[in-house]
């Protein structure tokens, strides 16, 4: 295997990484104030096209990036009158935003299929880091928005957990009663966090369209919002296992296209012959086995799931 | 990492936000006498309000709504031909959603229906290539028990985890959709491709005796398998002790327990039912309608199912209504591409019907009372903050997971 393709896959690792893990950060903001939201791949897909269209019109790709993420929280703001403000079903509600965000995305997108993207984002090295052998190429010659993922992961943990925002936004997601009773807004929190987390996935589907695959098709998305949802719990909804989980799910989606290219033996495994198809499954078996050994866990610690989760508050009932 | 420490909570409120001491806000309060068959108006709600944001995106994506929905009812409701092309949509959907039902009416969300029907298809199409020299009807009958088989296999897992170890089947059942999925993907390129097509890979047809008879039109006879499912469940929920322990298990799990239910048993027999019913789902679409296992074979079948079971209230004749109106949409939403319209204004429908009937049903159940805060300038006492006034006050207790009713 030579030099250039180990640092190929690296440099996708990071991509895909990023990509996962703009989605999975605001699933988790989500998470932490007590919303699961399983619209994550209609988000995506909502973001993918609009800031597709957006960067077409404008020739600019900033703007569909900035477009994306608004119309991601646009969408996740469906998610927040319905299952916050009205308190319905978080479940049936979050699968609405995906199987509505994936056809609408597919309604409007009909003629953005042929359109080639000319204004999409290029590779920025960073001067003086991107000369280093190895981390140089894969850590410093990447596309803005992977320099802006590792900022705003640092930032989502700050907030989380060095601020009273942060500190109200996981009360809310361990006990919406015990917040209220102390005089924050349950409302007002949990839609915000379903509003940021809306963005963060309307962004990641906007670096889909406007970098990874340079174009909008039906089907982009294909079950990387899942693997946002998944990488929540792998990271144990926290920021920094997060980032972790994410470069790990990563290497899995950059290895399926090249898996069958590497000329490699592993302890006498032919590398070539694993099916990509098949390492595709990684990340969701890989999840379920660490919620079963959070519950293992469990019996002398305290889960890392937001106690709350899934739970409907409205003050006047019990 | 070990949690920061902080001040404590009643410290944080000096920093928080004060936009609800100075905006009137709405507060839903729990209506004491609900209109009868709530939940029928709700859904007939969500439709009007869904062909009324429809009708808006085609008028503004430059089409005639009223051309468009014209042609939806007519190809899906106008006559024999119509309704059977119909009733063939909504048969998978009415199995899929009586399979989600079966867990919901113990509370449970198996939302891995779609993996279960994939999987269900997969052993069915994996037993016709080994057993492909049996006659036709000793065939099917098999390929629907292996069906089953399938469903049970991809859900025995997370039933197994929920049920001994507390793991919420929502993410399980979740996860392996997806790993079901790639595990056809793989299928398809590998151990199962059909040696004689050349150009492109896909799995080898099935054997032609194993398609399901036609009844009428276009339906075969997994409409009646679908028809005789929900009976029985209706039956078997709303006549047998064994329902009545399954809905006590789910609505109220210390009464159930103390009545010596075992709570595991019925957890695991719910999802394991739930998962098999998915799996024959999946075994019934595949022999009645394709030629062979593909990895779109169940196109969202499972998922819409969820849908159709949340707005039955996991009632079995809910579950019959609901995937017939889902049946038409979906055929209306394929007969208007020869108009030049996507298929995709049926998936944007369905999701509209299940978000205006969520709607529509806590605005039935609840009444939505306009409360002016404490402090506001037009009140002339009240220091602090305190309960809405005529509210109640906060309760201490952690909310109720099916407050909505949905």
């Amino acid at each position: 295997m030579s030099e250039d393709a180990v640092i190929g896959l690296l440099v996708a690792t990071v991509q895909f990484a990023t990509l996962v893990y703009l989605a999975g950060l605001g699933e988790l903001i989500a998470e932490r104030s007590g919303v699961l939201n399983l619209g994550v791949e209609g988000m995506m897909a909502m973001g993918a096209v609009t800031g597709f269209m957006a960067a077409i019109a404008t020739g600019r790709p900033w703007i569909g990036f900035a477009v994306a993420a608004l119309v991601g929280m646009a969408t996740a703001g469906v998610h927040a009158l319905v299952s916050v403000i009205m308190g319905a079903g978080q479940v049936v509600s979050g699968l609405a935003i995906t199987i509505g965000g994936l056809g609408f995305a597919a309604f409007i997108g009909q003629d953005a299929v042929r359109e080639r993207a000319d204004a999409v984002f290029t590779d920025q090295s960073i001067v003086g880091l991107s000369d280093i052998p190895w981390a140089g190429p894969i850590l410093f010659d990447q596309p803005p928005v992977v320099y802006l993922a590792g900022i705003l992961g640092i930032a989502a943990w700050f907030v989380l957990t060095r601020t009273r925002l942060g500190l109200a936004l996981r009360a809310v997601g361990e006990s919406a009663s015990t917040t209220d009773s102390v005089g924050h807004s349950v409302t007002m929190l949990r839609s915000s966090a379903v509003l940021v987390g809306g963005a963060f996935a309307g962004a990641a589907g906007a670096f889909l369209s406007l970098y990874m695959a340079a174009g909008w098709t039906e089907g982009l998305i294909a079950g990387r919002g899942w693997i946002a949802v998944a990488l929540v719990i792998f990271g144990a909804w926290r920021p920094g296992r997060l980032a972790a989980g994410s470069l790990l799910f990563g290497f899995t989606l950059a290895l399926q296209p090249r898996v069958q290219t590497f000329d490699l033996s592993i302890f006498g495994l032919e590398v070539n012959t694993i099916s990509p198809a098949l390492l595709g499954i990684l990340p969701f078996l890989l999840t379920v086995v660490v919620l079963i050994a959070i519950s293992f866990r469990a019996r002398h610690r305290p889960s890392p799931a937001p106690a709350a989760l899934t739970l409907p508050y409205r003050r006047e009932e019990r | 990492m070990t949690e920061p420490t902080h001040a404590p909570l009643h410290t944080v409120a000096r920093g928080r936000a004060r936009w609800h001491r100075i905006i009137v806000r709405p507060v839903l309060q729990r209506r004491a006498r609900v209109a009868p068959a709530a939940q029928a108006i709700a859904f007939v709600i969500g439709i009007v309000l869904a062909l009324i944001a429809g009708a808006m995106l085609l008028w503004g994506s430059g089409n005639d709504p009223a051309t468009v929905y014209q042609r939806m009812a007519e190809s899906s409701l106008g006559g024999f031909d119509a309704l059977s092309r119909t009733l063939l949509r909504a048969t998978p959907l009415a199995i899929a959603g009586l399979a989600v039902a079966v867990a919901g009416s113990m509370g449970l969300w198996n939302i891995g229906a779609e993996g279960q029907m994939m999987a269900g298809a997969t052993v069915a199409a994996g037993f016709a290539m080994v057993a492909g020299d049996l006659p036709g009807p000793v065939l099917i009958v098999l390929m629907l028990v292996a069906g089953a088989v399938g469903g049970v296999v991809l859900v025995v897992g997370p039933a197994l985890a929920r049920a001994y170890l507390g793991v919420s089947e929502i993410i399980t059942t979740l996860m392996l959709v997806e790993v079901a999925i790639r595990i056809v993907e793989w299928l398809k390129v590998g151990p199962w491709k059909d040696p004689e097509s050349f150009g492109f890979a896909q799995i080898s047809p099935l054997p032609d005796q194993a398609s399901l008879p036609g009844l009428f039109g276009q339906v075969h006879i997994g409409v009646l398998f679908a028809a005789a499912l929900l009976l029985a469940f209706w039956l078997a929920v709303s006549r047998t002790a064994w329902g009545y322990e399954l809905r006590m298990a789910g609505s109220s799990p210390a009464t159930a327990r103390y009545a010596g239910i075992s709570l595991q048993r019925k957890v695991l027999t719910a999802l394991l039912l739930s998962g098999g019913l998915a799996g024959l789902a999946g075994a019934i679409e595949l022999t009645g309608t394709a030629t062979r296992l593909e990895p779109g074979l169940s196109s969202g079948y499972g998922f819409a199912g969820i849908i159709v079971a949340a707005l039955a209230l996991m009632r079995p004749s809910g579950v019959a209504v609901v995937a017939f109106v889902f049946g038409a949409v979906l055929r209306g939403g394929q007969s208007i591409q020869t108009l030049g319209v996507t298929s995709s204004i049926a998936t944007i429908l369905q999701a509209m019907i299940l978000i205006g009937a969520l709607v529509a049903a806590v605005l039935l159940n609840y009444r939505v009372r306009w409360v002016r805060p404490v402090g506001h300038p037009s009140e002339k006492s009240a220091p602090q903050a305190g309960p809405a006034p005529g509210g109640a006050p906060p309760s201490e207790g952690s909310s109720h997971p099916e407050a909505s009713g949905v």
